[in-house]
């Protein structure tokens, strides 16, 4: 080979590492940064009188007066829409009366035919709404045009009325549609009562999902099966559609240009999304029973873990010289090591709680002890590693001064080896925060009662971060509607995770500085 | 006066023989707490393997014919009438995304260890390890959120776009190079000089285009390529290959260390390149520490539960044919995570027990795994003290 192609190859060898450096970094921003971004905005976002309304309710945060004063001034702009879908509804009754008359009309008429269609007509007045109405003169239309009697204008008039009852009868559905819709947006309409579900006691909180709702009330979604081969193509046509010639028509401009007067949206730092406990499946509230759940597991693993994990390395670097034995042991940690979380997860169902029962379903308990599990191989490596480091000399030193070897350990060994310690110890916790498929059958629950103090949790199910990311991203009943929430959630259980190594990274550096000096 | 019986005095420097006694018999006790508490670990692998063979054995004396079911009937109908406890499929699926992140994960965890550990100023190294610590740190459940919610859409929307910008990417340089190389080999022989130039000009013209063409088919094709579901084993692949890199990084890059210096220096000395000592002496010689890599990276893919519970889609089939990524698919870990839920409350049935016998199979295959990677790299370690 030429000595320049061999240059070459020796340049993009190294291009190569450099690539791949480059791929793991960007993997890294890459996953970090929608977490990061959109988790920011459950936190900050532009918040609508809404959601001051809910915070004032159930968590009795905010100033009345000031929002007593704003959403008086919301109500005013909503007003006319609930007006206009009044007048609709006034000018539906209307073409309904209108029809009525024209059925009297036919009633009047003689013979078995018009007594028929009086008997039908004798009906209405038992007839509690328009829709049950609507359903009666639809039947007398139905009845009208099977007439085959001498007089012709009457089959006319029966065509007549069917054509004006399938108008309404047309109106009806996206009327519900648009008033739903409406109630997802803005809440409960005035002298409405109030609904059980939290979630349709309020309109849309934040004012990035009320522009996906208002995009839902401008247009109409439309699914196209007619290709088999694709799948379905997803069109919008506009709402106002639906409702041409109708008093209907005038709502949407007047929404389009009070879009912002309706809900007031306004940039809000929900600091509660850390403190709050969540309200109906999340849909308010913020994340602190979930927050607590996963500190509660965190610290439970870690006090049972450390004092074996540190007491193991203990034995195995100051205490043995070697032999099958601690052969045998060390092969034992290092299996334990590499055993995947989800057996973890089998075992602590089938010992903690099966067999011996620390608690009679999952608990705290249950799943610390499985996450200690765990992380002792790391708490024993890293403690083993640390008092490793710790020069001979010291020992040495202690050792000459008369101290015996206990004494040594635990008063020159351990002392120094102390920030190494902590480093495993803080990566643990890292590790033990994160771990989701070892609580899946131990420990966490995404239903549960109320929130317990420590010393109640362990023997308790309980929230956990991972946990309910799992469940909100993939069970909960309004995936979409929840996503700030989740990727929230995903932030806070990356930024514990992240501070946490963080502060290993940095400890460790600290010691490697003393160490060189 | 100071009553001190401690060491520390002076006058008692010679023990007394019951002090002495208590003193061993002391230092006996503690040391067998020691011993005891430290087994805790052997003995929690022990129980670990135990309870789950427990309750793994009952599900093959339950149903007839269970072992042959298991490991080669392909169905998977846990709550149909008749059950069908069929594995097959589900060991295929977990094996497919193992050797999907594999393909992601070793290339790049060895070029980047190799970078790490032979070419990287220690100065610049310090701050690229967080990069990996941070890769490594963060929870899988995070993980198996982007790739549902963020990677999956992104898959089924663009996935062609994407798939042929990464192959543009990943293939230029790389027939670039191999154009280059393979002309300058096949001229090497040509007797003058100028001779071989113009041979080399013209070879490097034919293949170029011969391969750009190769390219530019492959592209296309991807570009046409139309993914139906965004959670499908490509996604879940390449999320478990980013999550399995640590580990490939760190265990290859201890054991490229592990090759000495000499060895590098003896390469040098010859008038090899970088490159040239790398791919001849020291990755021969960091092999076996390699290969452990890979079997630590092949048991992170395979242990791993959220991320393939998540965005794999869970149909238990397997891809037709079997090397179709783009397919959804199943593994254990989501298996038993995903049906526990429905079966912890038959406590006892063969539902229950089949979950703990695909953790059975996990756990030995992992156990195997550790074994073989452990045996290997304490093999390069004496072999490599041995040589040095």
């Amino acid at each position: 080979m030429r000595l320049e192609t061999r240059k070459l190859l020796d340049k993009s060898f190294s291009g190569l590492g450099l690539f791949a450096i480059l791929i793991m970094s960007g993997a890294l921003l890459v996953i970090l940064a929608p977490i990061f971004k959109r988790g920011a905005e459950a936190l900050f976002f532009e918040g609508t009188v809404e959601h001051r309304r809910m915070l004032l309710d159930k968590f009795e945060r905010g100033n009345r007066a000031v929002l007593e004063e704003e959403i008086a001034r919301v109500k005013a702009v909503r007003q006319p829409i609930y007006d206009i879908l009044d007048r609709f509804e006034d000018e539906q009754t209307h073409k309904l009366n209108e029809i009525i008359r024209a059925c009297e009309d036919l009633g009047n008429s003689e013979g078995s035919f018009g007594k028929r269609i009086k008997r039908r007509l004798n009906r209405l007045e038992r007839a509690e709404t328009f829709y049950d109405r609507l359903k009666i003169v639809r039947d007398i239309s139905l009845r009208a045009e099977k007439y085959n009697g001498p007089v012709a204008d009457l089959k006319h008039k029966a065509k007549v009325i069917t054509e004006l009852v399938s108008q309404l009868e047309t109106q009806k559905e996206p009327f519900f549609q648009l008033k739903e819709i409406l109630h997802e947006l803005l809440g409960p309409a005035p002298g409405e009562d109030l609904p059980v579900l939290i979630r349709k006691q309020y309109g849309q909180s934040r004012w990035d999902r009320a522009q996906v709702k208002l995009h839902l009330f401008f247009n109409v979604e439309t699914w196209d099966y007619s290709d088999p081969s694709k799948m379905g193509q997803l069109s919008y046509t506009p709402r106002v559609e639906q409702f041409r010639g109708t008093v209907l028509e005038e709502l949407f401009p007047y929404v389009e240009q009070n879009q912002k007067e309706l809900l007031e949206p306004r940039w809000t730092f929900y600091w509660g999304f850390l403190t709050d406990k969540s309200m109906d499946a999340h849909m308010f509230g913020g994340i602190m029973p979930e927050v607590l759940g996963t500190v509660y597991l965190t610290l439970g693993a870690i006090i049972f873990s450390v004092p074996i994990g540190i007491i193991a390395a203990i034995y195995l670097t100051e205490y043995t010289r070697g032999g099958y034995m601690v052969s045998f042991l060390r092969s034992c940690i290092s299996t334990l090591a590499g055993v995947p979380s989800i057996v973890f997860g089998l075992f602590g169902l089938a010992f903690f709680i099966n067999t011996v029962q620390v608690s009679s379903s999952k608990s705290v308990l249950a799943g610390s002890l499985t996450l200690a599990l765990l992380v002792l191989p790391t708490i024993i490596r890293a403690s083993e590693e640390a008092i490793k480091a710790v020069p001979q000399t010291y020992k040495s030193a202690a050792l000459s001064l008369g101290a015996g070897k206990w004494h040594t350990v635990l008063t020159v060994v351990l002392p120094s080896a102390l920030p190494g310690i902590l480093t495993g110890i803080v990566i643990s916790m890292g590790r033990a925060a994160g771990e989701t498929a070892p609580i899946i059958f131990t420990a966490a629950v995404s239903v549960m009662g109320a929130l317990y103090n420590p010393i109640e949790a362990l023997s308790h199910p309980t929230y956990a971060l991972s946990w309910n990311i799992f469940n909100l991203s993939t069970e909960h009943e309004a995936v979409d509607e929840i996503r700030h929430v989740q990727f929230g959630m995903v932030m806070v259980l990356v930024m514990i995770v992240l501070l946490l190594n963080l502060t290993a990274i940095i400890v460790r550096a600290r010691i490697s500085k003393k160490l060189q000096t | 006066m100071l009553k001190t019986k401690s060491i520390h005095s002076p006058g008692n420097i010679i023990l007394s023989s019951k002090e002495n006694f208590v003193r061993r018999l002391s230092g006996f006790l503690g040391r067998g707490f020691l011993f005891l508490v430290t087994s805790t670990a052997a003995v929690a692998i022990l129980f670990i393997i135990y309870f789950i063979a427990k309750d793994a054995i009952p599900f093959f004396q339950i149903r007839e014919n269970a072992f042959a079911e298991f490991f080669t009937n392909s169905h998977w109908y846990p709550s149909a009438e008749p059950v069908q406890f069929g594995v097959l499929a589900i060991i295929i699926g977990s094996a497919l995304v193992a050797l999907g992140a594999i393909v992601v994960a070793v290339p790049l965890g060895v070029a980047a260890s190799v970078y790490l550990s032979d070419v990287l100023p220690f100065s610049i190294r310090q701050f690229v390890k967080p990069v990996i610590e941070i890769l490594a740190a963060i929870p899988s459940v995070a993980y198996g959120f982007f790739a549902l919610v963020v990677f999956a859409p992104l898959l089924q929307k663009q996935g062609g776009t994407l798939l042929s910008v990464v192959w543009w990417i990943l293939a230029i340089p790389l027939s670039f190079l191999a154009v280059m190389v393979l002309s300058d080999l096949l001229t090497s022989k040509m007797s003058s000089e100028k001779r071989r130039k113009t041979g080399r000009a013209v070879l490097v013209v034919i293949l170029s285009g011969c391969v750009f063409w190769a390219l530019y088919s492959v592209g296309g094709a991807l570009n046409n390529l139309n993914i139906t579901t965004g959670t499908n084993a490509l996604n879940v692949s390449i999320i478990l290959g980013i999550m399995a890199l640590p580990t490939v990084v760190s265990v290859s890059e201890d054991a490229l260390q592990a090759v000495g210096r000499d060895f590098r220096q003896g390469s040098y000395a010859l008038g090899a390149t970088r490159a040239e000592t790398v791919i001849k002496v020291v990755l021969p010689a960091a092999s076996s520490g390699i290969l452990a890599a890979v079997l630590l990276g092949v048991m992170r893919a395979l242990g791993e539960t959220m991320v393939v519970w998540m965005a794999s889609g869970n149909a238990a089939q397997i891809p037709v044919p079997w090397y179709n990524f783009l397919e959804p698919i199943r593994t254990l870990p989501a298996t038993i995570a995903g049906d526990m839920g429905e079966a912890d409350h038959v406590l006892g049935s063969a539902r229950y027990h089949v979950l703990f016998a695909m953790g059975l199979v996990l756990l030995l295959f992992s156990l195997f795994c550790n074994l073989v990677s452990e045996w290997v790299v304490s093999r390069q370690m004496k072999k490599l003290r041995g040589g040095a």
